[in-house]
């Protein structure tokens, strides 16, 4: 770790955004809650050295015991920024107490495997030396033998080596981490997967009667979570729960970071202070006037702008839930009124089911049927058969997959159908109220699938 | 006890639903699809064997 200097949690003074090395370039918006990062393509511009890493963020607390750790990061409601969004003390908790001979293994989930996201690339690629802090102290804490950073991307892989000669240059002792590739794939994410691609096996999901935190890689307690949770750690451990959640000034608290695709002015990955409301993110994406908005990405719930439903909320983890929303993979795919919605959940749709493993028989079956039937229903050449097969298929489907691949797509065509009743309804009778040139604005670059090629 | 099989090992040949009528049945593309109830204790042998004879062994006994 670095030098010690305290056996507290302390709160010096400095810069806290995850996106710190951008903050020059890029001012917030008016209401100051929300920063636009970066566009699309991420480029390692601003890479932080480590001196100037440490003069911003402090140094790492020292003397922290697994006691502390967990009631602040209890009390400041850090979730997995992942997609399951569990609460992450709950995981520490599990692999801490887990009886096992062997001695646990920490996995910091850089691979993005949802296409349409780019903030963990962003940030492993501007500020690997927070998501290295956070593996560090989590490593630590667990008297973890080995730590691994799984990455997909190329120039964070770079980016993520320099930072770690960095470290070692600068004398730092901490457990050294070992970068694994995470191949290509949707699936090649899953928690699971990531586990046996780490013991040196096949990027595919694996059944098994128990949790990873009692036995995951090679059967040791395996603590496995995304990158920028690993950043908000190392935030929350030094600066506490108080100002993480509550306390400091103003907009001074923990942010969080989001992709946002789609039919915008400005895609791209930006940082959400809080407070900060959908609307205020919209304009500031130069959105215009949208249709709807999918939260959470692929296995995500869409959002009706359609109906008189207020964007004035605040994107935070209790106001999402309470409109049954989640952040998911920390994704937002905004739809205009050029295209339909339900074509594009019906593009994903068929995208999703070409990803699926080829594991498991109900996924391998069953997700080109609930395909076919959102084709019918979004392309209105049969509405009703459509309804009626996904009525059919979907149970034969649900929760009976080795991952969650299957369950996401269910809760993704469920909302879709839910959310625009009255779209499909249009469909019936051979109507739409797409508008526009119908290009699909969410299916992920060089995709092609059948019913993306209708609207295409 | 209980039975419970990995998805992505079952490729679907059906052997233990001829054995666990009971517990099992299979739905339109051959997969087992397990009932909640818990095998009965007399039922042991045949559960023994289901696991046994599965091709893919894709058949795990829990006791609980």
């Amino acid at each position: 770790m670095i030098e010690s200097v305290s056996a507290s949690i302390m709160a010096p003074t400095g810069p806290r955004r995850l996106s710190l090395g951008w903050e020059s370039a890029h001012r917030p918006s008016p209401s100051g809650r929300v920063v636009f990062v970066s566009d699309l393509s991420p480029r390692p511009r601003l890479v932080m050295p480590l001196a100037e890493h440490v003069a911003g963020y402090g140094r790492l607390p020292s003397g922290l015991t697994m006691r502390m750790a967990l009631d602040t990061l209890r009390a400041s409601n850090l979730t997995g920024r992942g997609g399951a969004g569990f609460p992450f003390w709950k995981k520490l908790q599990a692999v801490a107490t887990a009886e096992s001979r062997k001695s646990p293994v920490v996995i910091a989930n850089g691979s993005e495997s949802e296409p349409l996201s780019k903030k963990d690339t962003l940030l492993l690629k501007n500020n690997p030396h927070l998501v290295l802090d956070g593996i560090s102290m989590i490593a630590g804490l667990l008297g973890a033998k080995s730590a691994y950073l799984y990455v997909k991307d190329r120039e964070a892989h770079t980016a993520v080596n320099a930072a770690m000669r960095e470290r070692r240059e600068r004398g730092i002792s901490e457990l050294r981490v070992t970068v694994v590739e995470a191949p290509a794939g949707y699936v090649s994410g899953q928690e699971t997967a990531v586990v046996r691609r780490i013991a040196k096996g096949p990027a595919l999901p694996q059944f098994s009667l128990d949790r990873i935190s009692t036995s995951g890689v090679r059967g040791a307690p395996t603590l496995l979570s995304n990158v920028e949770t690993f950043a908000q750690v190392a935030i929350v451990l030094r600066f506490g729960a108080d100002w993480y959640r509550q306390g400091g000034q103003g907009s001074d608290r923990g942010t969080r970071l989001l992709t946002l695709v789609g039919a915008v002015g400005r895609p791209g990955v930006y940082e959400l202070l809080p407070g900060a409301t959908l609307a205020e993110l919209l304009r500031e994406a130069d959105a215009g006037d949208p249709r709807a908005v999918l939260v959470g990405g692929y296995f995500g719930r869409w959002v009706d702008l359609g109906t008189p439903n207020s964007t004035n909320f605040p994107m935070d983890d209790q106001t999402l839930a309470e409109r049954k929303l989640s952040f998911g993979a920390g994704i937002l795919g905004v739809v205009g009124h050029d295209t339909c919605p339900v074509v594009e959940a019906a593009a994903i749709t068929e995208y999703l089911a070409g990803q699926s493993a080829g594991q498991c028989g109900p996924c391998m079956h069953g997700l080109p049927e609930i395909s076919t039937a959102m084709a019918r229903i979004a392309l209105s050449s049969d509405v009703e058969r459509g309804m009626h097969d996904l009525r059919a298929v979907i149970p034969l489907v649900e929760h009976r997959g080795g991952c969650q691949h299957p369950d996401g797509v269910i809760q993704l065509v469920r909302s879709t159908v839910g959310a625009f009743a009255e779209e499909v309804k249009l469909h019936r009778s051979g109507r739409c109220t797409a508008r526009g040139s119908h290009t699909s604005v969410l299916l992920p670059p060089g995709a092609t699938v059948a019913a993306g090629a209708v609207v295409r | 006890m209980r039975l419970v099989i990995d998805p992505t090992r079952c490729h679907g040949h059906g052997t233990c639903a001829q054995l666990l009528d009971e517990y099992i049945r299979l739905d339109k593309w051959h997969y087992p699809i397990v009932g909640k109830q818990k095998v009965s204790a007399g039922h042991a042998d045949l559960l023994m064997r289901a696991s046994q004879l599965c091709p893919e062994l894709a058949i795990s006994i829990v006791d609980d």
